[in-house]
């Protein structure tokens, strides 16, 4: 399966191929999706954290679409990057590792949005320790995700 | 207050830089935990396998270890995208071919890995003559 997976055309142009616009610019938009997912997460869970109090919470939801589309990039780049070596990648326990991160991160995610959609409009309850709690979890969580992610490249 | 934000930027910018400069093997990530920076191997022989690929390209030939027996070496190469700048194709080293390579050890025990290679002809000449990088160290710096 994994085999089959790394000997389509498609990765097989991603590994092999000398241009540019092959593996460089799949890993640079990879690079830049996640700037963006964990960018803005980070901004949501640090104004929840109590940074830059006159920003209205409410007033960020619109980035948790911004974080939808960035996920979406980095699903269909990392998928790229997968199948170039889906025999080898498939082996290091490391990248489950760093999948687990992305499926709990990306659940505590949806929490904050679920929770500002139902909250926010009232605003009172943001200020509570629930969403300070979440907000750290995020924080931590995608660290793990990028630090496990650069490991990737060492184990 | 700016004057200690501009000494503290300048002088982490200038830290980057001799980071850099004595850190001349880094690629997209350090090799340092793979391979001995401290360390020099040479070695001469038979090239077996060309793998032209990204992230990393392999080349695998035919050479005495440190007792002299013959074994297969493992050299880490840039990917395929800069080695094309360099002017590498998949059919710049191709199996037979006698090539001399120096380059840091692989740090694991009893492999015969090599990165950060300089890699000629047999009588030193340059694999790619005219090549976009005069000498051919690899992963191009």
């Amino acid at each position: 399966m994994m085999a089959w997976l790394e000997a389509t055309a498609l990765a097989t142009w991603t590994r092999e191929s000398p241009s540019i616009w092959a593996y460089p610019t799949i890993l640079t938009l990879h690079t830049v999706g996640l700037g963006i997912v964990v960018g803005a997460n980070a901004v949501i869970d640090f104004r929840l954290l109590g940074f830059a109090p006159r920003i209205s919470v409410p007033s960020l939801s619109p980035l948790f679409r911004l974080i939808l589309w960035a996920f979406v990039l980095n699903a269909a780049t990392g998928l790229l990057l997968f199948m170039s070596e889906a025999t080898t990648k498939s082996k290091q326990p490391i990248f489950y590792i760093k999948l687990t991160f992305i499926a709990l991160a990306l659940w505590n995610t949806d929490l904050v949005r679920r929770g500002m959609l139902k909250d926010g409009p009232i605003g009172a309850p943001l200020n509570s320790s629930r969403y300070r709690r979440l907000a750290i979890v995020s924080l931590v969580l995608w660290s793990a995700a990028i630090t496990a992610g650069r490991l990737m490249a060492y184990l | 207050m700016n004057a200690h934000r501009w000494t503290l930027s300048v002088g982490l910018v200038l830290a980057s830089a001799v980071l850099m400069k004595t850190a001349p093997a880094l690629a997209h990530h350090s090799s340092a935990p793979f391979y001995d920076a401290t360390k020099k191997v040479e070695v001469q022989g038979s090239v077996t396998r060309f793998l032209f690929k990204n992230p990393h390209s392999f080349l695998y030939f035919t050479g005495p270890d440190e007792k002299g027996q013959n074994v297969e070496w493992q050299i880490e190469l840039g990917p395929a995208a800069s080695l094309t700048r360099t002017g590498w194709t998949p059919q710049t080293l191709t199996a037979g071919m006698i090539i001399k390579a120096s380059g840091q050890p692989s740090r694991a025990e009893g492999s015969h890995g090599m990165c950060c290679a300089k890699i000629t002809r047999a009588d030193g000449s340059p694999i790619v003559a005219g090549g976009r990088v005069t000498e051919e160290q690899q992963p191009p710096k």
